[in-house]
């Protein structure tokens, strides 16, 4: 993170000051503006959202997320305790239903507890952040929006291709992450 | 019939709150309450990828570094014009609906490479970005293998969805 990050401030900087040196700070300044006007835009979609999984909690609702997904958490997450496993559950459900955002607060969630006081990744740290970067949902809602609002004739005709394209790249993400960890996990207690 | 989807779970919710003598008001004033603690947390990460994607953009480095994988995506069979998008989409989801609404305006919405960006965009999420919010909470440093990996899963899901676009 720390060598792309770096890497692409430095040259465009550089390049920045060559082609227009009175923007370049301007133009950082914008990238932190639209950082506070996106934060704003996700804190209420993080209230909104943790206010109804907390609904869901206190119901015992989650539990039953975890029930019916116990079968995948299991094989992928076998040496997750009970809270974490649950909010693998409520963060796989929440991305099935397409809450794009609201899989956050869940996410976190899942990923302290499978990392512990680790500080290191190991196979399930980095499977669970392929469970969201493959975004599995069911209907793509942003997308087909967008699609409407160009005229779109068939918006939804990419709801199936992008099903099949999700679902292979997470099975392919998840036995990748499971043979890297088997090559570079060390020190783990399996 | 999607605008109905999440209404309808809500209500359904709410009900299953009342059914189960749960007090639904006090649950979500309780959830909501910890949104402050969560963007706090998220915050500084947002901001240090929305600063280096303005500076990327602004300094012209996305359209040499499209240029760059344009051959590799034409090698893949993927139309080219896909470029730009393919690499920015690895940073963050919401700056790349830009780059979608300029190809749809270019090349139409319901073209090949118009469904293709439509796929592409929606069966993936901005990788640099989750990682670094979802690790806000630990103490894990050093990603290993894990950013290669995603941006290899992330090709090949690219090259997936233009496959799809093509079949179905």
């Amino acid at each position: 993170m720390n060598a792309v990050w770096s890497a692409i401030l430095i040259i465009g900087l550089i390049i920045l000051m060559i082609i227009d040196p009175n923007n370049a700070f301007a133009t950082m300044l914008d990238g932190s503006e639209k950082a506070i006007s996106l934060s704003i835009k996700l804190w209420a979609v993080y209230a909104l959202w943790l206010g109804i999984l907390q609904i869901i909690e206190d119901t015992r609702l989650s539990k039953v997320f975890q029930k019916v997904l116990s079968p995948l958490i299991n094989l992928l997450f076998p040496n997750a305790d009970e809270y974490t496993k649950e909010q693998i559950a409520i963060n796989i459900a929440s991305n099935i239903l397409g809450m794009g955002n609201a899989c956050t607060p869940s996410g976190i969630n899942a990923i302290g507890g499978l990392a512990g006081k680790r500080n290191r990744i190991n196979s399930n740290i980095a499977t669970m952040i392929m469970f969201n970067t493959a975004n599995i949902q069911l209907i793509p809602t942003t997308i087909i929006g967008i699609r409407v609002l160009h005229q779109s004739i068939a918006p939804s005709s990419i709801i199936i291709p992008t099903i099949i394209t999700s679902l292979a790249s997470v099975v392919l993400g998840v036995v990748c992450c499971k043979l890297c960890g088997k090559m570079f996990d060390r020190g783990e207690s399996k | 019939m999607s605008a109905y989807f999440l209404p309808m779970i809500i209500i359904a919710l709410v009900l299953y709150s009342v059914y189960k003598r749960q007090n639904a008001y006090s649950s979500f004033v309780n959830g909501a309450k910890s949104s402050w603690e969560l963007i706090i947390t998220t915050f500084p990460y947002i901001v240090a990828i929305l600063v280096v994607v303005a500076v990327y953009n602004a300094s012209g480095l996305n359209i040499y570094v499209s240029k760059i994988l344009s051959p590799v995506l034409g090698i893949l069979g993927m139309p080219v014009e896909l470029a730009e998008l393919i690499i920015l989409k690895n940073f963050t989801g919401g700056g790349s609906i830009a780059i979608l609404e300029e190809i749809f305006v270019k090349y139409g919405v319901d073209s090949y490479i118009g469904r293709c960006a439509s796929v592409v965009m929606a069966s993936s999420e901005a990788i640099f970005y989750i990682t670094a919010v979802y690790f806000a909470k630990t103490k894990i440093e050093r990603y290993g293998y894990l950013i290669p990996l995603c941006l290899l899963i992330n090709l090949f899901s690219a090259v997936i969805a233009c496959m799809m676009c093509r079949w179905i």
